[in-house]
C-alpha cells in the first residue's frame, strides 16, 4: 500500500507532463520539453551518488559523454540500433563508474570532488585526440523507427519521460531500502556508518556504478536528440555543472529535487536566450546566474526542502495547541531501576591482550589487557587524553593496533574493518552525536538494524523494537531535529542496539546531560544489561558511573593503572593521583 | 486595476483600431509585395560573439544593397528582411536556436550560418528536416558528406583548401627567395578545422609537393607556454612553419616566443590556416611588426573588386578590414536573392530547388569558381585566398586576379 502511494505522484506528474507535451505543436517548444526530462534524469543520476552520500562529484559528464559517444559511434561504425546502444551505454557507464569509483573513493570531501573533476576533462582530450571532434549520427531514411529517428518530435519527449519515470521510481525504491539508508548514513558520518555495520566502500561503489549507468543511458538518449556529438557538448565543464545546477536548485538528496530544478531552469534558460538574448546578447547568462545565486542564498538546500520546511511550519503551528499536551505525555517512559545480579563471573566475550597503538612517538595505548565477561558493565575511566576513545577505536576497527590482539568470542578480530566487527556483534555509540536531523527517530534507528536484518520489513521491526527498549516509542515518528539532547542520546543508543549486538561500546553517553536526565539514561543502560548485553562504557564523571558499572578499568597515559570493583578503585591512590594530581592524594585518603 | 479598467473602456475603440490596421495593411499589401524573410543563425553571444557580429554586419549590408537596388524583381520588387537568431556558444544552444528558427519563423525562405563547423553540423540536422535551404561558410568536409539536400557550402572544404594552397605557397617561396622549400614543421591545435587541415597535409599533400615533415606538434588551446614548441622549431630549422591556431592568445604567445628566440619576422616563414591569425583583435595583443609577413590561407577575404564594400564596412561598422565572415555572409544574401529570382516564389522548397539547379556564372564575392553547386552542395570551383600581414593589415595576395597587394617572402 505504501509503495502504491509513493508511486502515485511521479505517475501523475508524468501523465500531466505527457498531456502538456501532446498539446504542444511548436517543434521548438517540443524540443525544450524533451530536454527537461533529459537534464532531470542526469540530475537524478548525480543525486543518487552525490545527493545521498554527500560526496560531491564535479565530473558526472564523464559518464554522460561515454554514453553519448557509445551511442553515436556504435551507429556509425557498427550500424547498431540506438534501442540496443542505450542499454549498452548504460553498461559501459556502470563499468566506468566502478573503475572511477574504486581509486577515487580513497579520497574524501573536497579532494574527492576535485579528483572527479579531472575525469571528464581527461576523457575530453582523449576523444579529441582520437579525432572525434565532430560526430554526426547517420540519417536512416529507410528504417527511422529502428534507429530512433522520429519525424514526430512528441515521441522523443515521451521516451525521455519514460526514462525519467523509471529513474524516479528506481530512486524512490533505493531511498526506502537499505541501499538508501546506507548512503544517507555515509553522508552523515562515514565512520559511524562503518561502526553500524555498513560496508561503506561496497555501498559507495554500488551507488557510483548505478549513477554512472543512468548518466550514460541518458547521455546516449541526448546524443539521439542532438544528433551531433562533440567532446565539449558531452564531456565539457558545463555538462557536469548542469547536473549540479538542477539538483542543487531543486533540492539535494531528494528524488524531486533534480526534477523541480530541471522543470524550472531548462525552459527559463531557453526563454531568456530566445527572448532577451536577441536584444541584449549575453544578458541571459547574467539573469540566469543571478536567479541561481538568489536561490542558493535563500534556500541553500534547494527549493524542495525550503518549501517542505515552510509547509511543515504552517501545519505545525496549526497543530501546535493540541500537540503540547501530547508532547508532555510523550516523554520518555521511565524505567524502574531494578537490582541486577552483579555479573563479571560468566564467560569471557571480549578479551584484549597486550594492545598497543602509537601515533609517531606518542604511545596512545600501551600494553592494555583486560577481559570483558558476559553480561557485565565495565566502566573505562581516566582523565582527558588517557586513551579511552583510542582504545574503543582499536576495539571496533577504526584503528589497527600496532601490537596485540582483540579476541571476540575467542576469535582474533584485531585489524578487521569496522563493519566486520559490527557483524561479529559489537555495537558502539559516539561521543559526538550525528543524527539524521530531517528523518524520524524510527528512520534514524533503522540504519543500525540492517546489519542483522535480511529484509527491509524485518529491519523496521527490529528498529521499532530497539526504539521501544530505550523508551522512545511514543515519539518514534518525531523528526530528529526536534529532539532534546537526552532523547538524541537514547536514539543513538537505540541505533546501536538495533543491530542486536552482544557487546556494546558506549562513548560518553552521559555527556551533556543534567542530573535527572543522566539517571534516566542510566536506567535504560541497566535494563539493556539485564537483557543480556555486555557493555563497556567510557565516562569522565565518576558519580553516575559508580552506580552503573560492575567493574572499573582505569587508564592513564594509555596504560592500565588499575582494575577492579568501584568501591576499591575510587579509593586507589593511583587513581586519585591520575585525576587530581599528587598533592590531593593525602587529602583524598581522609 | 487601473490598467484593467482602462482596457474595458477602450475595448471597442481598440477593436475598431485593430480592424482599421488590418484593412490598412491589406491595402498596403495589395500595393506593395510582401517582405521575404531570410534567416541568419550566428553566435552573437558568448565566446564567438565577435565573428558572429561581423557576419551580421555583412548580411545587413547585403540586404540594404539588394533592397536599394529594387529588391527581388521576380516577386514584384519584394524587399528582403533579415531575421537574426543567436546560436549561442555551444552545440546544444545552436541546435535549439535552429529548432526555434524553423518552428517560429515559418516563412523563412533560406538562411545562412552558423560559423563553427560543429554548430553548422547540428543546425543543418534541423534545417534539413524542415526543408530550409542553409548556406554556410563553415568548411568541414563532413557538412556536405551526409547526403543532405538543403545545405550549400560556399567555401572550399578544408581538405580542398590545403590542396590548393600548398603548390601556390611553394611557388611563392621559390620566386621570392630563389630556392624551393624542402622541410616543414606543423604546429596545430586540436580543434576540428585545424585537425582537418593538418590531416590533409600529413596524409599525402606534403609528399605530393616533395615536402618533408620534420616537426609535428599538436597542442590543446589555450597554450600556457610556447617555449618547448619554439625550441623544437629552432633546433629543427624547417624551411616553412605551418601554424594552425584557433585562439588568438595562442597565436600571440607563439609569435612572441618565436621573436624572442630570434625566429620571428620571417626568419622562419610562418603560414597559418584559417581566420584566427588575421582577426582584427590580433592587433590589440600583438604588434604589427611581429605580424609582418605572416601568411594565412583562408576560404575567402575582402579582395580586388570589393574595394567599395571594404570602404563601406570601415565607415559604417568601424571594422579595420573585411574578413571572410563579412564578405562570405554578404555573398550569401546575394545568392539567396538570385535563387529567389530563379524560383519566382517565396517558398523554401522552391528556393532549395533553385539553388541546386542554378548557374549564376562566375562568383563575385567568393574567391574563384562559379555560383553553382554540385550534387553534394559544394560550390563548383570554389577557390581560396592567401592573405598576408603587410604593415598592420592582412591583405589578399593570392590568387593574382583577386590580389590587392603583391606578396613578399620574408627575408632571412
Amino acid at each position: 500500500m505504501l509503495r502504491m502511494r509513493s508511486l502515485l505522484p511521479p505517475l501523475l506528474f508524468t501523465l500531466a507532463y505527457a498531456g502538456i507535451s501532446l498539446g504542444v505543436t511548436n517543434s521548438y517548444y517540443q524540443l525544450i520539453l524533451t530536454l527537461v526530462p533529459v537534464w532531470a534524469v542526469f540530475g537524478l543520476s548525480w543525486n543518487l551518488l552525490s545527493g545521498y552520500t554527500g560526496l560531491i562529484s564535479f565530473g558526472h559528464a564523464a559518464f554522460f559523454g561515454i554514453g553519448a559517444y557509445a551511442t553515436a559511434l556504435g551507429q556509425i561504425y557498427f550500424n547498431i540500433s540506438p534501442w540496443l546502444l542505450i542499454p549498452i551505454a548504460a553498461m559501459l557507464g556502470g563499468i566506468a563508474g566502478l573503475l572511477i569509483g574504486f581509486p577515487t573513493f580513497r579520497l574524501q570531501g573536497h579532494y574527492f570532488a576535485l579528483a572527479m573533476l579531472a575525469y571528464p576533462l581527461a576523457i575530453l582530450y582523449v576523444f579529441e585526440w582520437l579525432g572525434f571532434q565532430e560526430v554526426t549520427l547517420p540519417i536512416k531514411r529507410d528504417a527511422p523507427i529502428a534507429y530512433m529517428q522520429f519525424s514526430d518530435p512528441h515521441i522523443y519527449t515521451l521516451l525521455g519521460l519514460a526514462i525519467m519515470l523509471a529513474t524516479i521510481v528506481l530512486t524512490q525504491m533505493i531511498e526506502r531500502s537499505r541501499f538508501g539508508m546506507a548512503l544517507l548514513a555515509i553522508k552523515q558520518n562515514e565512520a559511524a556508518a562503518e561502526a553500524a555495520g555498513i560496508n561503506t566502500l561496497a555501498w559507495k561503489l554500488r551507488a557510483i556504478t548505478l549513477s554512472g549507468a543512468i548518466a550514460a543511458a541518458i547521455g546516449g538518449f541526448y546524443a539521439q536528440v542532438l544528433l551531433v556529438v562533440t567532446p565539449q557538448s558531452v564531456f565539457g565543464m558545463l555538462v557536469s555543472a548542469q547536473a549540479l545546477t538542477v539538483a542543487m536548485f531543486g533540492g539535494v538528496g531528494t528524488v524531486w529535487g533534480p526534477v523541480i530544478g530541471s522543470v524550472i531552469l531548462i525552459p527559463l534558460a531557453e526563454i531568456l536566450h530566445a527572448e532577451a538574448g536577441a536584444r541584449i546578447p549575453g544578458i541571459q547568462g547574467v539573469i540566469f546566474g543571478i536567479a541561481i545565486v538568489c536561490v542558493i542564498l535563500l534556500a541553500p538546500e534547494g527549493l524542495f526542502w525550503k518549501l517542505r520546511d515552510l509547509l511543515r511550519k504552517r501545519t505545525a503551528s496549526k497543530a501546535a495547541v493540541s500537540d503540547i499536551a501530547e508532547a508532555a505525555a510523550a516523554n520518555v517512559t521511565a524505567l524502574k531501576p531494578a537490582s541486577r545480579q552483579r555479573g563479571a563471573t560468566g564467560e569471557v566475550v571480549l578479551e584484549v591482550k597486550n594492545l598497543s597503538r602509537s601515533f609517531g612517538g606518542l604511545k596512545a595505548v600501551q600494553d592494555v589487557s583486560f577481559k570483558l565477561h558476559k553480561n557485565e558493565i565495565l566502566g573505562i575511566i581516566g582523565p582527558n587524553g588517557a586513551g579511552k576513545t583510542t582504545l574503543f577505536n582499536l576495539l571496533n576497527g577504526f584503528l589497527k593496533p600496532s601490537q596485540g590482539e582483540v579476541l571476540i568470542d575467542g576469535r582474533n578480530m584485531s585489524g578487521q574493518r569496522p563493519h566486520v566487527i559490527c557483524e561479529a556483534g559489537v555495537g558502539r555509540t559516539f561521543q559526538v552525536m550525528r543524527p539524521f536531523l530531517r528523518m524520524s527517530i524510527l528512520d534514524n534507528v533503522v540504519v543500525g538494524a540492517y546489519v542483522r536484518a535480511r529484509t527491509d520489513d524485518e529491519a523496521r521491526k527490529m528498529a521499532a523494537d530497539a526504539v521501544a527498549r530505550v523508551g522512545l516509542s511514543a515519539v518514534a515518528d518525531r523528526v530528529a531535529g526536534e529532539l532534546s539532547t537526552k532523547e538524541l542520546r537514547l536514539m543513538e543508543l537505540a541505533r546501536a542496539i538495533a543491530g542486536q549486538p552482544r557487546i556494546l561500546l558506549l562513548d560518553e553517553t552521559l555527556a551533556g546531560l543534567g542530573h535527572g536526565e543522566a539517571d534516566e539514561v542510566v536506567a535504560v543502560i541497566q535494563q539493556l544489561a539485564r537483557d543480556g548485553i555486555t557493555i563497556a562504557i567510557i565516562e569522565h564523571t565518576m558519580q553516575a558511573m559508580v552506580r552503573l558499572v560492575d567493574r572499573f578499568l582505569v587508564l592513564d597515559h594509555g596504560a592500565v593503572i588499575t582494575e577492579g570493583l568501584p568501591e576499591v578503585v575510587t579509593r586507589d591512590n593511583r587513581v586519585i593521583e591520575a585525576y587530581l594530581g599528587k598533592k590531593w592524594v593525602g587529602h583524598a585518603a581522609n | 486595476m487601473t490598467a484593467k479598467s482602462k482596457f474595458t473602456i477602450s475595448r471597442r475603440a481598440l477593436l475598431a483600431g485593430a480592424s482599421g490596421t488590418l484593412i490598412a495593411s491589406r491595402v498596403a499589401w495589395a500595393q506593395q509585395p510582401a517582405e521575404v524573410k531570410v534567416g541568419l543563425l550566428v553566435p552573437i553571444s558568448g565566446l564567438y560573439a565577435r565573428p558572429g557580429t561581423v557576419m551580421r554586419e555583412g548580411a545587413e549590408m547585403a540586404i540594404d544593397h539588394i533592397n536599394a537596388q529594387g529588391g527581388v524583381k521576380a516577386l514584384g520588387g519584394a524587399k528582403l528582411k533579415l531575421v537574426v537568431l543567436d546560436s549561442g556558444d555551444t552545440t546544444e544552444k545552436a541546435k535549439n536556436a535552429a529548432q526555434r528558427m524553423v518552428a517560429q519563423e515559418t516563412d523563412l525562405v533560406a538562411a545562412s550560418g552558423a560559423y563553427l563547423s560543429s554548430f553548422t553540423l547540428a543546425v543543418t540536422e534541423v534545417t534539413e528536416r524542415a526543408n530550409l535551404p542553409m548556406l554556410t561558410l563553415s568548411y568541414s568536409d563532413l557538412i556536405t558528406e551526409r547526403g543532405f539536400k538543403y545545405v550549400f557550402q560556399t567555401a572550399a572544404t578544408a581538405g580542398s583548401q590545403a590542396r590548393q594552397a600548398l603548390p601556390q605557397l611553394i611557388k611563392l617561396a621559390e620566386t621570392a627567395s630563389g630556392k624551393r622549400p624542402k622541410t616543414v614543421a606543423i604546429l596545430t591545435d586540436n580543434t576540428g578545422a585545424s585537425i582537418a587541415s593538418a590531416k590533409a597535409m600529413r596524409e599525402g599533400l606534403l609528399a605530393e609537393n616533395q615536402l618533408q615533415l620534420i616537426v609535428d606538434e599538436t597542442f590543446t588551446p589555450p597554450l600556457a607556454d610556447a617555449t618547448s614548441l619554439v625550441q623544437k622549431i629552432r633546433s629543427a630549422k624547417p624551411d616553412l612553419l605551418f601554424f594552425l591556431p584557433t585562439v588568438i592568445s595562442d597565436a600571440k604567445l607563439l609569435l612572441e616566443k618565436m621573436n624572442e628566440f630570434g625566429l620571428g619576422q620571417g626568419k622562419v616563414p610562418t603560414i597559418s590556416f584559417g581566420i584566427a591569425i588575421a582577426e582584427p583583435d590580433m592587433l590589440q595583443t600583438v604588434s604589427a611588426e611581429l605580424l609582418q609577413g605572416v601568411l594565412t590561407c583562408v576560404a575567402s577575404w575582402g579582395a580586388k573588386g570589393h574595394e567599395a564594400l571594404i570602404a563601406e564596412l570601415k565607415t559604417r561598422y568601424k571594422e579595420p578590414w573585411m574578413t571572410q565572415n563579412a564578405i562570405s555572409t554578404y555573398g550569401d544574401m546575394w545568392v539567396i536573392k538570385d535563387a529567389l529570382e530563379k524560383a519566382g516564389k517565396a517558398d523554401r522548397v522552391a528556393v532549395g530547388e533553385a539553388l541546386r539547379t542554378m548557374d549564376g556564372g562566375p562568383s563575385k564575392y567568393y574567391p574563384l569558381g562559379e555560383i553553382k553547386f554540385d550534387e553534394k552542395g559544394r560550390r563548383i570551383g570554389a577557390g581560396m585566398t592567401i592573405v598576408q600581414w603587410q604593415a598592420g593589415v592582412p591583405v589578399t595576395v593570392f590568387p593574382p586576379e583577386l590580389a590587392l597587394a603583391k606578396p613578399f617572402w620574408p627575408k632571412s
